[in-house]
């Protein structure tokens, strides 16, 4: 069954991941923007970050066989780097119109200040403008608050609640964001935040529609595999096959072809290794004969 | 000369892509040559004529151009020569293999060695490849020593030394001799030595 990871930071990921990923069935990412661990101090640092998730990283992928999308923001704590904010604002709208960027994100809220909700808004307008979805990450301290004011954040603006994909969701917040047009992702952690089993038993008792599976995998401990290991034990659990076809496939496919930029169709043929690409320098892969004295 | 160019891929758009033509000529130069990756689809689809025109005009390989980098050759064409670094720095892969694929069409295709040279760099190998492969840019403006890196690159890094343009033209003894060296790096390690190196060195690897 092919697979779709919709929120991995594959920058702080090895070669290994990739291999080990596309082996258990993942032929798409997302790779939403976020922040690198520790605050950056030059509007450059955010730009050669924008190049390196529509240049380098795609390309990385691509060496594996993975179809690499992105997301383009600035994300909930840097929105509190105040004498960097306008100068990072001012590139979105460049690299928005990007190949590949299915998403303004990640945005919302981090400690819920009042820069960070003023950011929050001003790249939904900054969505609507570009014709793409957004996707919200919701703070990891005070989250069910967090959650409830993104929401009305999203619903103050008039931003089309479809278009929305609430992510790093619990059993408190799920039924907040079902209760509302928007779409709930959910990232599947090795000790923290959710797991597989909890997971099975919010789609247990909420199905799958607007449910959508992530591994959000970064440079912290964290695991790029919880995607299929997901769908493993929702199958073990007896979950319908259908609900497990939507939930790891069809539903994130959909909701980021919103965007116009990830077409159905290309995701259906998953792209080819090129072992060319892949450096070993081992000329078996290269294969030509010399035309001596061209 | 460039104003014929302009026209004949002008042409070649105006009749594969009549829609994507239309929205790629009412626009400011910077956004048609951004947004052109996902308005036109498939081969450039030049013909022979005008592939003739374009090959006369330093083009090495019209036949391999797609439609996109067909349109955002025609909208460098119309920008100012001063763009084309910052375009080339903030673009993603695809805007930069469209750029280094018409180097040799711009204005003054010797103000820009820098960036080739720089694009040289890069791993991701459709950068390098751009250039380094049936590109006629190299051969016609890089330095000896930049040309000799970029060849060394291509053989470890598998691309083709048959589609690297004018090599015969542009071989020196230094190039010889490193080609040689890591011919015998290659054996030291009981690894296989590319076919194609004997373009270079003359002789069985």
């Amino acid at each position: 069954m092919k697979l779709f990871d919709p929120h991995i930071h594959m920058t702080s990921r090895t070669t290994d991941d990739y291999q080990a990923m596309r082996a258990a069935g993942i032929v798409a990412v997302v790779e939403p923007a976020f922040w690198v661990g520790q605050p950056r101090t030059h509007v450059g640092t955010f730009e050669d970050y924008f190049l390196s998730l529509v240049g380098w990283e795609r390309f990385r992928a691509s060496q594996f066989g993975i179809r690499h999308f992105c997301t383009i923001g600035l994300n909930p704590k840097e929105a509190n780097s105040a004498e960097l904010v306008d100068g990072v604002m001012a590139l979105l709208p460049r690299y928005l119109e990007k190949d590949g960027v299915v998403a303004v994100g990640e945005i919302g809220f981090d400690d819920q200040t009042p820069a960070e909700e003023r950011l929050f808004a001003e790249q939904l307008e900054l969505a609507r403008i570009h014709g793409l979805p957004v996707l919200i990450h919701t703070p990891h301290r005070d989250k069910k608050a967090g959650t409830e004011r993104s929401l009305a954040v999203v619903r103050d603006c008039g931003f089309p609640e479809g278009r929305v994909l609430i992510d790093h969701n619990n059993e408190e917040t799920l039924p907040l964001v079902l209760a509302t047009g928007c779409w709930a992702g959910h990232s599947i952690y090795p000790n923290t935040k959710m797991d597989e089993n909890r997971m099975v038993a919010l789609v247990r008792r909420y199905g799958a529609e607007r449910i959508i599976v992530n591994s959000a995998a970064d440079w912290g401990v964290s695991d790029p595999l919880k995607v299929p290991k997901t769908a493993r034990a929702m199958r073990e659990a007896g979950i319908s096959e259908a609900e497990i076809q939507a939930i790891f496939w069809f539903n994130p496919v959909f909701f980021f072809a919103q965007s116009g930029r990830l077409l159905l169709g290309d995701l259906e043929t998953p792209a080819e290794i090129d072992q060319r690409r892949l450096w070993e320098g081992n000329s078996v892969l290269r294969g030509q004969t010399p035309v001596v004295g061209a | 000369m460039r104003a014929e160019i302009s026209e004949t891929i002008a042409a070649a758009l105006r009749r594969q892509a009549p829609e994507g033509w239309a929205w790629l000529e009412g626009r400011d130069r910077l956004t048609g040559f951004a947004g052109a990756g996902r308005r036109f689809a498939g081969p450039a689809g030049f013909s022979d004529h005008e592939a003739e025109l374009l090959r006369a005009a330093g083009v090495a390989a019209p036949e391999d151009w797609s439609l996109a980098e067909a349109a955002r050759a025609w909208a460098l064409l119309a920008a100012s020569p001063d763009e084309v670094p910052r375009l080339f720095r903030t673009g993603d892969t695809a805007e930069r293999v469209a750029i280094l694929k018409c180097l040799a069409l711009l204005p003054d295709p010797a103000a820009h060695v820098g960036l080739a040279v720089e694009a040289l760099r890069s791993h991701v190998q459709d950068v390098f490849e751009a250039l380094a492969c049936d590109n006629s840019y190299p051969a016609a403006w890089l330095p000896e020593p930049n040309f000799n890196q970029m060849v060394l690159k291509a053989l470890f890094t598998g691309a083709p030394l048959s589609r690297v343009r004018g090599l015969s033209d542009r071989l020196n003894p230094t190039l010889v001799r490193m080609c040689a060296d890591y011919a015998a790096e290659r054996r030291a390690a009981g690894r296989v030595v590319p076919p194609d190196i004997a373009l270079i060195t003359g002789g069985p690897p």
